[in-house]
This record gives C-alpha cells, structure tokens and sequence, in this order.
C-alpha cells in the first residue's frame, strides 16, 4: 500500500480553470447547474444514504437529480464511503467513460483520509489523489439532509463555474493522477475468466 | 405551406411535449409523496445533453441517432392535431405506423452498433414487445377502418364529431381499452418498462448514449409520445379544437401516468404472454362487433 | 426476336456454357452472365406484347406454343432480372463448388424453364416447363451443404407435379384443350369441374410458394442450397408458384366462376380457404424465422412468410389488394436476393453463415451492410422503400373487406417481421468484431454491382411505386379487374390513400433537421468498439462480450420448441416406411415360413370358395 508521502505534490490549481467567460458557456452552465443527474455507484456504507435522499422524504428530484445507470448518461459520480483499491481500478474506468463536465463527489471521512479505515491494506486513503474530487460531503456517514446540502452547493459552484475537476483531471493526468494511479494499483494485467 | 406548417407542428410538439412532460413527474412525484421538479425540468435535461460532449462507436451509431429523430419527426407531420393536417389526406393510419417504426429502426441499430450487449438485450426486448402492442392495436383500428371505409386519421376523427357520445370511446369500449393498453405499452411506462429497465439492464438501448446522442433520443422519445397520446386522442377522443385536443392529451397522457406511478414492471415474456391474452381477444371481439354488426358505426343512438 | 427461338437459344446456351466451363471454369462462369444478360435484354423488349403466339414444336396433334401477355412479361422480367443479378456471384464460386459445369448448365436451363413456365399458352408447355425447373433446381441443391435435403424438395414438388398433372388431364378430359383461354372460357359454364381443379392446381402454386403445410422444404433447400443458388430460389424459383396461382385464380377468373358458391367476406369460399392457408403460413414463418440460429434458414423462413403475403393479395382478386401481391412479387424477389447475396458475400469472406459466429462486419464490408439494410427495410415494409407500397395495397385490400383474422395474420407478420429481419443484421454486421474476422475485406467489385443494383431499384420504386403498379394495373385490366389507381405519385385506394414522394421529402427534411442538430452540437470523439460500459468490469474478448446466441429466447419459450408440421411429415414418412418393410419381409422375405404361410392360405380360401359354390 502507497503511503502518502509517496504521492509527488503538485499545485493542481495552477492557471485559471474557470472558462465562464462567454454568455454561452453561462447559458450552458445553467443548464448543467440545474440538471444533474448522478451515477447510483455504490461503494462502502454511504449508499444506505442515498434511498432516503432519492425517494419521499427528501426527493432529490425537486432540484433536478435523478439517479442514472450508465455512467454515459451521468454528471456526477458518487463515491460513497471507503474505496479498496480492487474497486479504485473500476472507479477510475467508469469515470473515465463519463461525458465532459463530469462531477465526483467524495462522501464522508473514508473519501478525505481513510476515516476508521485509515491504516487497511486493501483501501485508498485520500481520493483526492486518483480523481479530481470537486466537493466533499462531511460526516461519517452524512445525513441526507447534508448530502443535500451538499448537492446545492455543488450545483452552485457549477453555475458559477467553478467545478473544474474534470479540467484538472485533463490537465494533469500525465504528470499527476496517472503516476498515483499507478502506484497505487501496480501494473495491470490482463487477467479474467476468459484469459486464465 | 404543407412543409411550414409541418415544421410548425414538430415545434408545437416539442414545446408541448416537453411541457408536458415536467408535470407529468411532478405528478408522478405527487403519487409518491414527494414535491417533484420544477415544470421546465425536462427542457433543462435537454439542454444539458446538448452542451456536453459525447462519443462515438462508429458511422452507424451517428447515422441511426439522426434516422431515429428524422423518421420521428416525419411523422409528427402527418398526424393530424386538433384539425390541423398538414399533407390534406395523406395521414394515413398505416403510414403513421410504419413510418414511426423508422425511428424503432433507427434507434434499434444505433444502439445495437455501440457493440454493448446490454444495448442489444434491450432493442430484443424493445422489438419483442412492439410485436405484443402493435397488433391488437391495429386490430381495432382494422375494424375502424373497414367500419366507415376509411383509414385516413383526421376522416375518423370527423366521424366522431358533434359531443363526446359520438366518440369511440363510447361506441367501441372494448377497443378504447385496448387502445389505452397498447398506448401504456408504447409509452413504454410501468409496467411495460421492460426495454429500458434501468436497474436490470442499464437502461437498455440507452447504454451507451450521452452528450448529444443522449438528447437527440431523448427529442425522439418526446416526438414518439406526441404521436402515440396524440393517436389515441384523434382515434378514440375523437380529437377536437386546439384547447379541446390539448386537454384531452393531457389527460390521457396524465391518467397514463398516474397508473404506471404504482405499478411495478413485467417481465418481457409476461408482457407478451399478457398482451396476447386480454387485449387481443378484446380487440378480436370488438372488430368482430364492428364488422359483422355495425354496432358502434351504423347502428349508434 | 420471338420467345420460341429465344428459348431454343437458352437451351443450346446452357449446352455452350457446360462445354466451356469444362475448358475453363471461369469464362463459363462469365458466359452465364451474359446470357442471362441477353436473355434479360430481349425478354425486356416484349413489354409491351400482348397476344402474340409463338409455336415451339408440333408432334401429333399436340403443340408446344407461347403466348406473350403482361403478366407473363411481369413474372418473366422478375425472374429473369434475379437470375441476371445473381449470375455475377457465379464467377468467385467456381473454386468451391463439386461440379462447376453441372451448376452453370442448369443454372442457364432453370432459367430458360421459368420463361418457358411464364410464357407458355397451354397447360402443357406450362407442365413441361415446370418440370424443367424443379428438376434442374433439383439437382443443384445437393452441390450446398446437405444431400439430404433434395428428398423433401422433390417429395413435396411432386406432390404439386402431380396433383398439376391430374388437373391437366382432368381438365383435357372434360374440355377437351389444354389450351389457357379454351380453359378459361369453357371453366364459366363448369363451376362445379372448376372447383375442383382449383383445388388440385393451386396445389402446385401452393408447394412452391412454400405455403403452410407445403412450407418444410424451404428452409431445408433454401438452407443448404449453394451460396449463389439461394437467392434464386428464394428470389426467383418461388414466384413460379406464385405464377401458377395466378393463372389459377385471376387468368381462369375464379371470382366469376364461383360467383354462385358461398362468399365468405366477399370473396368465394374457396379463394378464403387458401388465404387462410396464407395467413397460416405468415405466423409459422415468422414465428419459425424468428428462432433460427442460420441467416439463412431465418431468411429462408422469412420467404414462407412472405409468399403468404402474396398469396393473400393475389386471391383477393380486387383493384387493391391484388396489386399489392404482385407488387410484393418483385418486392420479395428484390429484397429476399439481396439478402440473400449479402450473406452469400459474408460467406464468401468468411465462410459461414452462422449469426452467433459473425459480429460487426459493417466496419469491413459496408456496401454489404448497405444493401442489407435496404434490403431489410423493404421486407418489413418501412415506407421509404418499395416493400411499404405492397403491404399498403394488401392491407387496404383486406381492410376493404374486412376480414380480420387474415389482418391478424397480416400484422403479426408486418411487425414480426421487424423481429426476425433485424437479428442478423445485429448479430452479424453490427455488435463486437470478433479478432478472426479482423482481416476481412469489402467483396470484390462484380458481386457488388448486383447488390447495388437491387438496392437502387428497392430505393426507386419505394419513391416512385406507381412506375410498377402502371403496369399491374395494365395486367389487372388485361385478366378483367380494376387496375388500381394511380395518381402522379399518388395511390389511391378506396379506403385511403398516401403519396410516396412525399413521405420521402418529409423523411429527408426530418433527416435533414436531425443531422443539422447533430452536427451544430459539440463533435464526438471516436472510441474504440470495447470501450463500452460494462459496470467496470474489464473485459478482452469480443467473442464472448457479443449478444448473437438464442437472441429472441424469452419470445421463443413463449411459443415452445416444436415443429409440428415436421413431426406430422416424419411420422407419414415413418409409416410408409414400415409399410413398405411390411410388404418385403411378407412377399419378398428369404425365408421359407411366409412362403409356406401364403401358399397355405390360398389353399384355405380356395377351398372355402370352392365350398361356398
């Protein structure tokens, strides 16, 4: 397991990333802030958290959420709760395959640094390190009231044009996020039922 | 003209549709206790689809994206709304049919060129399920047509003028219920989901589609109920002024609704099996009503 | 030119074709090109002939002659242009097959038969004839996969030769003329020797259509039959019967005749029987084509299914309806051949026609897809091509009538159809490219001119279908129906009415709209075919990530797994097979205890007769 002071440090948030410049790009980021429609990957225990925040209660389709099946359809990726670096390899693949402006949103302390998995073998302690995270949802786990929470004010920063994670991922894959990737994974074999 | 006014009606289309389509989940929501999206919700999405980026798997994915809304939109054109025909007597009922299985087509080979298997699972069950709703449908239609010796739309919608007791709905109950069956089942609402079950399949055709692939079907999807609610209202509701025509859609299309909000979804052999059962038998004995009575065309009131 | 030299000249053709083949496989192979060529040319040149009589030869006081008549032209034209298409596949076939001499002969002499079948004036140049055709396909068949196959081809064909062959007799017998018109006039004042001629002939159009119970050979010949054979059969070979019911039920006017018998929904009782037995065989082949795992027995089943939609139009003998079947006549051949060839080119490049083992061969052969797809649309009748303007006219015929269990059959198979014709084109050219296919290539330039060609005419005539239904109209009026109305581009039937320009422009400008939209919005990038959502999964083998196996297999367990027609034929066949068992081991068995046994038994009955007197 990488340890975090294997990870090269870089200022990812050099240059101005904020394209909002022209009215389209506005026009388009008010489209993109009001519809967003999020990817139901569940990893660890913060799934539990989503039913209540989709269904009655709390209905996140009153600001225009929906849950999506195919991340090709999707906008933003929920990473709820701790991440074994098995499921990291599948993570960083469905993230991949997502459209442009594409969102991921770490749930809990398990995303930040590991929470009460900080010292396993098997998980990745800091998201931050593999995927370019744009809002962080405090609380082991949250409540749906702060997921949200959480949600507005991601949808915010998207109208003001400030979630730019997919611009970082861009821009800094080769130097930054694709080293740690590796690290972290080793080299990929190809290995499964059909290649035994 | 007849083109103009064949673009004025896929922009009716859209702008009602779509409109129409917000309240439909916000009273979707309102079955389930929630609040709902906002009314435009569903123009947001659209737009949205638009202004991302997308991918391609190659000439036939692009190629049937554009056949599947082209051939959708063309039909729109010739269905009759609210008395308004664009090409005067050529909106045949057959040629509405057929010309809207141009958009199945297209889509089905769109989805199925991504290569995704889940893709194909879906456009099978999508096809396996039309060949379950398309024919009792046409077959109450067929009885129609043989009854008053026309299949031109907007003739049948004239038959039916002069208050509701002259609708369809009234003079061929069995066929309205299998009319209304078959619409669900075209609408591909709960519980003849089946195509695109998301939590099964991955939505099914759908798999691979975003960005601006993802819009364009989601239009196509829009023009489809368009056409499919505006069928039943024009066969069965017997169509009617502008404001008439518009709330009669609206209330097939919400009552559609709000049983599909409870309902849960069938299995693709279940539907077939269910749709052979009930509403070809029904739409057997209504066309047999039509033809060797006349009751319900020449024998009413 | 006249049609008795024409055929002389076929004849001595097919004779060059077999000596020139023996010295060099391929220029036999290009002579059958362009005699069916030729032959295609002069026959085009009698469109216009109506009533000329040509006489072939005289023995006796009988006479083989030819008379032209637009039907015939109709029917000849068809053919002959599916031959014609089709002889350019021959050339690249050559290499695989047992006898190339044989199969360029009788090629050329099935060919000349059906003219001879099309043209002839009496039922006997029509019998012989056909004859020429079944059994020059006869023996074509087996040079494919199967030689089994040619058994329940002949067994079926011979029982339409035959009950053909009694109606002929029965009719000389009774009328005194093989003569058609002699036939037909004299028939007027005979409904009840009438009746059951049609029956007993329209036995032979019903064995070659292929309709329901008639329909086991054609999956089992078509299937197996040469690569380049198929589509003849399929496009070609099968409208023979379709001529035969033509000239059974509209060119002897049926509808006039048995104007006294019980008319079932307008139409006599006895043309209803046999659209029964059409809409019969439209569910069993779609139901059947529908479960095939072979492109080309699916396809192959797709033909019973749509010789039902040809036998329907034709029986309604109406303004309407009965254009639609002949136009469904072309149609069929147009669309079915270039199915057809388009997997025969599949098989040339890859060397099967199994669906489970093709997938994504559109990025290597696209002009193949192209012309599949054009193909498919028409079959399932989709309005911008020419298979929409038959079914259009077949189900306005049946609507105007109203006979529901029919259109029951009728829509099943329109939208079955969708079913069956879009398997292969998802398992086989759309879908994952399987690594031993990476290499394939587009076929060479001569099997794409037929595949272009038969896709242009199905675009043409699907714009422009009232250049068709002009002439059937001239062939309705010619047997004494109203010719069916054409309007500009318009067709009008009494039950509606539709314009195919216009639904075309309004397609293009829909298509057009959508492309617009397309290409104004943020350009795609390009990804490669397994780049796919998998639920992150990761997966390497295209082989097993495409869906091709058991496609419909939820549809199927609705309908179950078995043949009951083929059951019913097997335990006939078993029967007269132990039959036959029964009669050697009694008569013909080495052992002495039969002989014994027989000869004591005459005894016994000749002494009981003996006692009684």
């Amino acid at each position: 397991m990488a340890m975090n002071n294997d990870f090269n440090e870089i200022n990812l948030n050099d240059g101005d990333l904020n394209d909002t410049i022209t009215f389209w790009d506005k026009l388009k980021n008010v489209f993109r802030g009001n519809s967003l429609w999020m990817l139901h990957y569940c990893t660890g225990c913060g799934a539990v958290e989503l039913p209540p925040t989709m269904t009655s209660r709390f209905d996140m389709e009153r600001i225009g959420m929906g849950p999506m099946a195919t991340p090709r359809q999707a906008d933003v990726l929920l990473i709820t709760g701790y991440l074994s670096v098995k499921t990291l390899r599948r993570v960083i693949y469905t993230y991949e395959q997502m459209m442009e402006p594409k969102y991921v949103v770490g749930f809990g302390s398990c995303t930040l640094n590991g929470g009460i998995y900080y010292d396993s073998y098997a998980t990745i302690n800091k998201l931050d390190y593999y995927l370019p995270v744009d809002l962080y949802i405090a609380g082991c786990m949250p409540r749906p009231e702060a997921v949200m929470n959480g949600f507005k004010k991601l949808m915010d920063m998207i109208k003001k044009g400030e979630a730019t994670g997919w611009k970082k991922y861009q821009r800094h894959y080769e130097d930054y996020y694709s080293p740690n990737q590796i690290r972290s994974l080793g080299e990929v074999y190809v290995k499964d039922e059909f290649h035994e | 003209m007849s083109y103009l006014i064949g673009l004025m009606l896929i922009v009716i289309a859209f702008l009602w549709q779509v409109t129409l389509e917000g309240f439909q989940r916000k009273v979707t929501a309102k079955v389930q206790r929630r609040v709902g999206p906002r009314w435009y919700q569903t123009f947001m999405d659209i737009f949205k689809a638009f202004s991302k980026s997308s991918i391609s798997h190659g000439f036939i994915y692009d190629f049937g994206a554009m056949m599947t809304l082209g051939g959708t939109m063309a039909t729109v054109v010739f269905l009759p709304f609210s008395g308004i025909v664009a090409f005067n007597g050529l909106d045949n009922f057959f040629v509405i049919i057929y010309l809207l299985a141009v958009g199945s087509l297209g889509m089905a080979m769109s989805a199925v060129g991504s290569g995704n298997p889940w893709a194909s699972i879906g456009v099978m069950r999508a096809l396996t399920q039309m060949v379950g709703y398309e024919v009792p449908f046409m077959i109450v239609v067929f009885g129609m047509i043989f009854g008053y010796g026309t299949s031109s739309i907007s003739a049948l919608v004239e038959v039916q003028a002069g208050g509701f007791l002259n609708w369809h709905l009234l003079r061929m109950p069995l066929g309205a219920i299998v009319g209304f069956i078959s619409l669900m089942g075209m609408l591909a609402k709960k519980p003849y989901d089946t195509p695109i079950a998301p939590a099964e399949i991955a939505s099914g055709p759908l798999v691979e589609y975003g960005g601006k692939h993802l819009g364009m079907l989601m239009l196509q999807h829009e023009f489809a109920v368009f056409i499919e609610v505006g069928l039943f209202v024009n066969l069965f509701l017997g169509g009617g002024g502008i404001v008439a025509y518009l709330i009669k859609y609206a209330a097939v299309y919400l009552f559609a609704t709000i049983i599909s909000a409870v309902l849960g979804r069938f299995k693709i052999e279940q539907v077939v099996y269910h749709f052979y059962k009930v509403p070809l038998a029904l739409s057997l004995i209504q066309a047999a009503v039509v033809i060797f009575t006349g009751l319900g065309v020449e024998i009413w009131l | 030119m006249t049609i008795n030299s024409l055929i002389a000249q076929g004849m001595i053709s097919s004779l060059l074709v077999y000596l020139l083949t023996k010295l060099n496989k391929k220029l036999g192979a290009f002579l059958t090109v362009l005699f069916s060529g030729y032959l295609l040319f002069v026959i085009f040149g009698f469109q216009n002939s109506a009533g000329e009589v040509f006489s072939l030869i005289h023995f006796g006081e009988f006479e083989l002659t030819f008379m032209t008549s637009h039907y015939a032209w109709y029917f000849a034209i068809v053919l002959t242009l599916t031959y014609f298409l089709v002889s350019f596949f021959n050339p690249y076939w050559m290499k695989k097959m047992v006898n190339p001499a044989a199969y360029n002969m009788l090629f050329m002499v099935s060919m000349v038969g059906t003219v001879g079948v099309f043209y002839a004036k009496d039922f006997l140049t029509l019998f012989i004839f056909y004859e020429i055709v079944v059994w020059s396909s006869l023996f074509i068949i087996p040079m494919g996969k199967s030689r089994k196959t040619p058994v329940i081809y002949y067994t079926i064909s011979s029982i339409g030769s035959f009950a053909m062959l009694y109606a002929i007799f029965y009719l000389y017998h009774s009328v005194g003329s093989f003569d058609i018109q002699a036939v037909s006039e004299a028939m007027s004042q005979a409904p009840n020797t009438y009746r059951f001629v049609f029956f007993t002939m329209i036995v032979a159009g019903l064995t070659k259509l292929g309709i329901f119970p008639f329909h086991t050979w054609l999956p089992a010949a078509h299937g197996s039959a040469p690569h380049t054979f198929s589509p003849v059969l399929s496009g070609g070979l099968v409208k023979v019967g379709g001529f035969i019911a033509l000239i059974t039920a509209t060119v002897i006017p049926s509808f006039k005749i048995l104007a006294g018998d019980l008319q079932l929904m307008g139409v006599p009782f006895e043309n209803y029987l046999i659209m029964l037995l059409g809409a019969v065989s439209i569910v069993v082949g779609t139901l059947m084509a529908i479960k095939q795992e072979d492109a080309k027995k699916l396809i192959a089943y797709s033909t019973v299914s749509n010789s039902g939609y040809i036998i329907i139009g034709l029986m309604l003998n109406d303004q309407v309806g009965f254009a639609g079947g002949m136009m469904h006549v072309f149609n069929h051949a147009m669309a079915s051949g270039a199915m057809f060839l388009s997997f025969a080119a599949i098989a040339y490049r890859t060397g099967t026609t199994k669906m489970s083992e093709l997938g994504g061969l559109i990025k290597r052969m696209p002009l193949t897809f192209a012309a599949y797809l054009i193909a498919i649309i028409s079959l399932a009748g989709i309005p911008p091509m020419s298979g929409f303007a038959s079914k259009w006219l077949i189900f306005q015929g049946l609507a105007s009538n109203g006979m529901m269990f029919i259109a029951l059959a009728a829509f099943f198979g329109s939208i079955g159809s969708f079913l069956y014709v879009f398997r292969p084109l998802s398992a086989a050219f759309l879908g994952q490219l399987s690594p031993k296919h990476k290499d394939v290539k587009e076929v060479p330039w001569m099997m794409q001119i037929p595949l272009i060609i038969m896709s242009f005419l199905t675009i043409f005539y699907g714009i422009f279908p009232g250049r068709i239904l002009a002439y059937i109209s001239k062939i309705q009026e010619s047997v004494g129906l109203k010719g069916v109305e054409i309007e500009g581009t318009k067709i009008i039937a009494a039950t509606g009415m539709w314009d195919s320009l216009v639904i075309t422009l309004v397609f293009g400008g829909g298509f057009m709209l959508a492309a617009i939209l397309f290409f104004i919005s943020p350009k795609a990038k390009p990804v490669d075919q397994m780049n796919t959502y998998t639920s992150g999964e990761f997966i390497y083998d295209p082989d097993h990530y495409h869906y091709a196996k058991n496609y419909y297999a939820t549809f199927e367990n609705n309908y179950g797994n078995k043949k009951r027609v083929e059951l019913f034929f097997d335990a006939v066949a078993l029967r007269v097979k132990e039959f036959g068992e029964m009669v050697k081991t009694m008569f013909f068995a080495k052992s002495v205890s039969f002989s014994i046994f027989w000869i004591m038994l005459f005894f016994t009955l000749v002494y009981f007769w003996g006692d009684k007197v």
